[in-house]
């Protein structure tokens, strides 16, 4: 399936972590044109005032100055690097370790200070579309692991059902896909619950449901 | 009092594949001027140049204008035009008045755009050919973004509704060779041809299609109707008698309207340039900008470009489509949006027009939809 692609940001909301209001006016102008209204969490002893796990990822968009260091404790998936919400990030200075920081917590767009208006628009399309396109991609991440996990089930049920209908492993393979498919369910998790079935009723060669898989279709 | 003077540019191709409505852009920010040199306080002096259709041209004709202390250009008819000298107006801090219709999706600091935004051209022609004409489009337009984005929002906007773009064909500017894709267009037969071709490319199509159809036993207008956003009086005027008539065209602006500040705007205008081309959108647009920088400039008694601004969204003119003022947060222009369709005298009828000016939404943030709207899975057929 294609990603969405967010391309209307009305009614959105901003929240700039930033104690440098002079480098972001442009931003806010822009921001308005777009329908998207914008909030300065304050910053207290050197931490934005901002509860991550209250935001919209549907509406809400954080932008964080990338000169402000650990300004905001915020929790990012080691591998997808998916925060909660799209964050933009605001590049002073230019170096390294600041452009790091701005990675490590998941930025997918960059605006330099002080914001020119005409580049507003495009990180915003770019940081939040990266951000769903990521999101998807985190989705089938962890559909792949899933399956991964569900392999052996798979191996021990065609095992299984090769031992007790006497065919070979393409046919028991065939038999068990075409069954997961009648069913609207994954290979995996079917043979995982072909394997509990088989459990439950050890003393009987097949059940009910494996009969029918061994009836050959004429 | 010693009355200001101030040296403003006008900027149009008067040469090249789009001179035609270049030309009468010219005309209506000239006839704004001489109206102003009556006004009391101020004394203007235009400064015309031509690129000539030539994007490198209207950079450096933009930078010598800028650079002689100009602080004002009227000018641009192409969006690839506004693009390329943009960058000088941010640099210089001077302000572009920028009379076309165009694609959106923009809004610069230093640009003042009193042509029709999306919003206000091509969803009002969406909503007429669905209501009246059909739902399957085909598309042609020259090779450049006006064409690119313009098409896509069309697209968009039938798709959500039901509709369906059957293909998109895009051309160099300037190019009139169509028989291979009028063809292609016929073996569809599309319930309209949804045009964005410019210039020569555009009357080239008209008079090209409409030869085809009737070779082909097809009442064109009636048939496959061609729909616009950009074809205006001069450019039928080009088309010439045999293909003239029966074009729909979205515009907040028609020659014949019949308004009293038409009448007098057209009449002078006739008065002015006897020769034509004759009054189009994008003449009156320009004669817009021209009379809302000069009403600004007045009330501000300085060409400082905060200044001008400042005064310019309290400007409301009385112009010749009706009202049109400016809103302050794009400094794009509320402006009424119509349908008309062409006549053989090379006007047009208007079929419908709003009741009051649209605001301006030149990101679409209220008119288009929240996601992207993809295409519609393409109809599969076997083939033998």
């Amino acid at each position: 399936m294609a990603p969405r692609l967010l391309q209307n940001f009305n009614g959105s909301r901003a929240l700039v972590v930033t104690n440098q209001a002079g480098a972001v006016e442009a931003l806010e102008i822009t921001l308005a044109k777009l329908g998207v209204s914008v909030g300065y969490p304050a910053i207290v002893e050197g931490r934005a005032q901002l509860d991550l796990t209250e935001l919209n990822p549907e509406s809400d968009i954080v932008f964080i100055d990338g000169d402000l260091d650990g300004v905001l404790a915020m929790e990012v998936e080691e591998v997808s690097r998916q925060p909660l919400v799209p964050v933009i990030g605001l590049v002073g200075v230019e170096a390294p370790s600041r452009l790091k920081n701005l990675i490590n917590l998941g930025a997918t767009a960059f605006l330099r200070k002080p914001v020119h208006g005409a580049a507003v628009y495009t990180a915003l399309f770019l940081g939040i579309n990266q951000f769903l396109l990521r999101g998807d991609l985190k989705a089938r991440l962890e559909g792949m692991e899933r399956r991964r996990r569900g392999r052996r089930a798979v191996i021990k049920a065609i095992v299984d059902l090769m031992h007790h209908a006497g065919i070979d492993d393409d046919e028991a393979y065939d038999r068990l896909r075409r069954e997961s498919m009648r069913r609207r369910q994954g290979l995996e998790e079917y043979c995982e619950e072909y394997l509990v079935r088989r459990a439950e009723a050890p003393e009987r060669p097949a059940s009910a449901r494996d009969l029918y898989l061994r009836v050959d279709r004429k | 009092m010693a009355s200001k003077h101030y040296r403003v540019g006008v900027m149009f191709s008067t040469d090249g594949p789009y001179s035609v409505v270049a030309g009468s852009m010219v005309n209506g920010a000239l006839l704004a001027f001489r109206e102003a040199w009556a006004m009391a306080g101020i004394s203007l002096e235009p400064v015309v140049v031509n690129p000539g259709g030539n994007l490198a041209r209207y950079a450096s004709l933009t930078q010598e204008l800028l650079d002689s202390g100009i602080r004002h250009v009227v000018g641009c008819y192409t969006s690839s035009s506004r693009k390329e000298v943009i960058p000088y107006f941010e640099k210089y801090d001077a302000l572009l008045w920028y009379p076309s219709h165009y694609e959106g999706f923009e809004s610069s600091n230093n640009v003042v755009y009193t042509g029709a935004a999306p919003n206000q051209h091509v969803l009002p022609l969406v909503d007429h050919l669905l209501r009246h004409v059909g739902s399957r489009a085909y598309c042609v337009g020259s090779n450049y973004i006006w064409a690119w984005e313009n098409v896509r929002i069309f697209r968009e906007a039938i798709t959500a509704r039901g509709g369906q773009v059957l293909a998109e064909r895009y051309f160099p500017i300037g190019d009139t060779e169509f028989d291979q894709s009028i063809d292609a267009i016929l073996a569809e037969r599309p319930d309209v041809v949804f045009n964005n071709l410019i210039g020569n490319s555009a009357y080239a199509f008209f008079r090209r299609f409409r030869a085809a159809c009737k070779a082909a036993g097809i009442d064109q207008p009636r048939q496959i109707p061609v729909a616009s956003c950009t074809l205006s009086e001069p450019e039928l005027e080009e088309i010439g008698a045999e293909a003239v008539d029966g074009h729909l065209t979205s515009s907040v602006y028609f020659s014949s309207l019949d308004l009293p500040a038409n009448r007098v705007f057209t009449r002078a205008y006739e008065a002015a340039f006897p020769n034509g081309p004759a009054t189009s959108a994008d003449a009156e647009a320009s004669y817009n900008a021209v009379k809302l920088l000069l009403g600004a400039l007045q009330r501000a008694g300085t060409d400082e470009v905060a200044a001008v601004k400042e005064a310019a969204v309290h400007q409301r003119l009385q112009a010749p489509q009706g009202d049109v003022w400016l809103d302050p947060s794009t400094l794009h222009a509320y402006l009424t949006p119509r349908i008309g369709r062409s006549t053989a005298q090379a006007r047009y009828d208007v079929l419908m027009e709003e009741g009051a000016p649209v605001k301006p939404d030149p990101y679409l943030v209220q008119s288009s939809p929240r996601y992207a709207v993809s295409p519609r899975s393409p109809n599969l057929r076997v083939v033998k």
